[in-house]
């Protein structure tokens, strides 16, 4: 039957290599929407690693790069620290240089037991982790003192602990960030702590290696943060933001400064990463939609140009469900081939790891969806040309000739 | 001939209607969705109002400082700015008018404690004068303006909503970022994708809360030139380049970075570097983008294509007649090629025509659903000349193939009308 069928789309194997093109194309189009929704389902069920319920960002903005500070800016973000807490609706504040949901990022990358390591980080008070509602797995959190010490502790999550250690205790172990000449090196980083993976940018992010290094406002070294952290009572009024926004303004008349609860930020970071899948959705729904009609109309002709051949079988005692079965055949035939070709192409991706963030199960399941969607509109479409074709009368295959 | 062509074409049209309408569904869509995206791109490229000079406008959108080990690429700060541009328009006459303005940025005021947002940017008065924007009451301030610190504003017309209910609000104040401006001219609104122009105030850049960026080389500015003509822009970018060099010597935090990358880039140059991460001072490889655009444009035509190429084959047998009488009286194959690729045109033509209907109607959605923010999309005659070549370059891409093989037919066969 196989060989018989291979036989039948090897006789009109021109029409059949342009058919089986088609379906190939198709195959990979379902295939990029559906690994990229996968990826974004994959990384949504993930723990995020921390809560924003009623907290809200202070953003400021000094119009002024990182190293550009000066001591006295350092003491200015101290102070509005203070300043921020001393409102009664306030629960705890907290400094960082950047917050859960924002676009941009700190990023280094460091050799650690002789791998390279890549990591966001963020400068944090330790007051972060009742704002966020950090859970801490081992070792201890950031404490009062810490910012004596004469190296820089640091807390990293899972992810990084993992990567980074690969089995050993991360208690106690040594990083260093190379720095460039020229440049005062910064104290050694000793890891005091791990917590649960933190994952910044959202639900929708990958996974990734995060670490927290200790923000000592004190300091004159370090730059002021970016960023403050506010968890206030439940059932503050917005009305609140702008006191908050006056305060700041009081404090430090230079820097602008910006409100928003980080539910907003949320919503957008949603936006910006739903948005081009949204968009690539609704575009390849309507390229399948065209190659279902298409596939109607092109199997529907070449059962036409088969009037004879179906007609003699039927002749031959063939009955209707057997001339329907067999063009059903060879259309699975055909999307088996396109399917096969398509998965030999996509199979690279992980075989010659092109994409580092498509993990296997993401991977599995946009290769699952695209061959069950792709089986199903070629069957669909085979179905009224097949029934057409089993409609097919002896006496008509005699009179074509 | 061309005449005769394409009345056989609307016959063979009318015949088989679910024909015709699988393969102008198909052509339709495919050139809709390349028509919104041409769109796009000409709202953000194109030299339309404000950006009316846009063709000889020149911009240092982003630099990069760097050493041996580290690097920033990112927008400049004034200082560096400051000094790579001052005195050009007098010792190189080819520029006619330079301006520095910062990237817009959000910012916040109150009305009856409710906040409102803003997009909020600084700029010095020569910007009013190289972008037209369309006043609808006052006027731009000026480069006096500037030079004193006035705290003024131009505002859009959105803004004038927000916060005067749209009434006339020239000589009003408004309140924004923690700063108290008067308001001196109000604006049509400005398309989130015209970047340069883009924002709702404008204010002076003296009106900054501190000086200290007056020496910085890394910040959130940016520059534009405007040529005398497009001709000069080699020269032009060889003086920014040459004054770039010059101003690595005042790098403020020399132990930190030695050398200034980047130089005056076209827009699609601007982003040619950002896609490319180029790093030398003068080229910016725009061609680079543009071949990677055309790439985009055709991989996504290929399924199209083969669909449609799929459909063009399967209906040779209706015409297998037709060839077999033409070819028995002696028409050549070429002839036939030419006959089928201008009638595959001709529908693809048809299909551009819906989709451009269509496109116009999916471009004005998107305007009225506020998705991208004062959004000015629209169909004008170089986004229509653009369709009309990508669908003439599609009928003629999908085309080909199978009227190459109907004038393979036989013609005894053909006339049989037999299977292909």
């Amino acid at each position: 039957m196989i060989r018989h069928l291979f036989k039948l789309v090897w006789n009109r194997k021109r029409t059949s290599a342009l058919l089986i093109l088609e379906i190939f194309f198709s195959f990979l189009v379902v295939f990029v929407v559906a690994t990229l929704g996968m990826y974004c389902w994959d990384n949504y069920k993930r723990p995020l690693g921390f809560s924003i319920k009623n907290v809200w960002q202070l953003r400021i903005e000094t119009k002024k790069s990182d190293d550009q500070h000066t001591p006295d800016e350092s003491v200015t973000y101290a102070r509005l620290l203070k300043e921020v807490q001393s409102f009664d609706a306030v629960e705890s504040v907290a400094g960082a240089m950047g917050a859960p949901y924002e676009f941009g990022e700190y990023r280094s990358g460091m050799m650690i037991n002789h791998h390279d390591v890549t990591m966001e980080f963020n400068e944090v008070t330790p007051e972060l982790k009742d704002v966020l509602g950090l859970r801490l797995v081992s070792g201890r959190w950031f404490q009062d003192g810490d910012e004596k010490l004469s190296w820089l502790p640091v807390v990293i999550d899972r992810d990084l602990a993992r990567d980074a250690f690969r089995g050993l205790e991360p208690i106690g172990q040594r990083l260093s960030d190379p720095v460039p000449d020229g440049i005062k090196p910064k104290p050694e980083m000793r890891v005091i702590g791990v917590v649960d993976d933190f994952r910044r940018a959202g639900e929708l992010s990958g996974p990734g290696n995060y670490r927290f290094d200790l923000k000592r406002l004190g300091n004159p070294d370090d730059r002021p943060g970016r960023v403050i952290l506010v968890k206030v009572r439940p059932g503050t009024p917005a009305s609140f933001e702008e006191a908050l926004m006056a305060r700041a303004q009081g404090v430090a008349p230079e820097w602008s400064f910006e409100v928003k609860p980080l539910t907003q930020l949320r919503e957008s970071a949603f936006r910006l990463r739903l948005t081009p899948l949204i968009v690539g959705g609704i575009v390849a729904f309507f390229l399948l939609l065209m190659v279902g009609l298409g596939l109607i109309g092109v199997l529907w002709q070449n059962l036409l140009q088969r009037t004879r051949e179906i007609g003699l079988r039927r002749a031959t005692g063939a009955s209707r469900a057997e001339v329907h079965r067999q063009v059903l055949m060879e259309q699975i035939l055909l999307t088996t081939l396109g399917v096969f070709l398509g998965t030999v192409l996509v199979a690279q991706i992980p075989i010659l790891d092109l994409i580092g963030f498509v993990s296997g199960r993401v991977f599995a399941g946009g290769l699952l969806v695209a061959m069950v969607s792709i089986y199903l509109l070629s069957i669909l479409c085979a179905l009224y040309p097949s029934a057409m074709a089993a409609r097919v009368q002896p006496a008509d295959a005699l009179r074509y000739e | 001939m061309i005449r005769n062509y394409l009345k056989v074409a609307l016959k063979v049209l009318g015949r088989r209607k679910f024909f015709t309408f699988i393969s102008l569904f198909g052509i339709s869509v495919t050139l809709l969705v390349l028509m919104v995206a041409t769109a796009m791109l000409d709202q953000v490229f194109a030299p339309e109002a404000p950006e009316v000079h846009g063709d000889r406008t020149l911009g240092i959108y982003q630099i990069g400082l760097r050493s041996e080990q580290i690097g920033y690429t990112g927008f400049a700060g004034y200082g560096l700015l400051d000094r790579v541009l001052r005195n050009l328009t007098t010792e190189v006459p080819a520029v006619e008018r330079t301006s520095i303005l910062t990237v817009q940025s959000t910012a916040i005021s109150y009305l009856d404690g409710k906040r409102v947002e803003s997009w909020f940017k600084r700029t010095d008065g020569e910007f009013w004068r190289i972008l037209d924007f369309q006043f609808l009451e006052g006027q731009p301030f000026s480069q006096d303006d500037e030079k004193n610190g006035n705290h003024v504003a131009v505002i859009n017309a959105s803004t004038r909503d927000r916060f005067f209910g749209g009434k006339p609000a020239v000589g009003k104040t408004i309140a924004i970022d923690g700063q108290t401006f008067r308001v001196v001219g109000v604006v049509k609104d400005v398309p989130v994708l015209r970047v340069v122009a883009f924002s709702d105030v404008w204010v002076p850049i003296s009106t900054f809360k501190s000086s200290t960026y007056h020496q910085d080389y890394i910040g959130n500015f940016m520059a534009i030139l405007l040529a005398r003509s497009s001709s000069d822009f080699p020269a032009i970018q060889s003086e920014v380049a040459t004054r770039m060099k010059a101003a690595e010597a005042g790098i403020p935090n020399k132990e930190m970075y030695k050398w200034i990358t980047g130089g005056a880039d076209t827009l699609l140059g601007a982003f040619s570097r950002i896609f490319f991460s180029t790093n030398s001072l003068a080229d910016s490889h725009p061609e680079r983008l543009l071949g990677v655009l055309l790439l985009i444009m055709l991989l996504f035509m290929i399924l199209p294509t083969v669909n449609l190429v799929n459909i063009n084959l399967s209906r040779i047998l209706d015409r297998s007649s037709e060839i077999g009488v033409r070819k028995a009286f002696g028409a050549s194959s070429w002839a036939l090629v030419g006959q089928f690729v201008v009638e595959n045109v001709f529908l693809t033509l048809i299909g551009a025509g819906i989709g451009l209907v269509l496109a116009g109607a999916v471009l004005s959605a998107l305007n009225a659903s506020g998705a991208i923010p004062y959004s000015d999309l629209h169909l004008n005659a170089r986004v229509f000349l653009y369709g009309l070549a990508i669908a003439l370059f599609f009928g003629l891409f999908s085309g080909v193939y199978p009227a190459w093989r109907m004038s393979k037919l036989h013609p005894v066969q053909a006339l049989r009308g037999r299977q292909v």
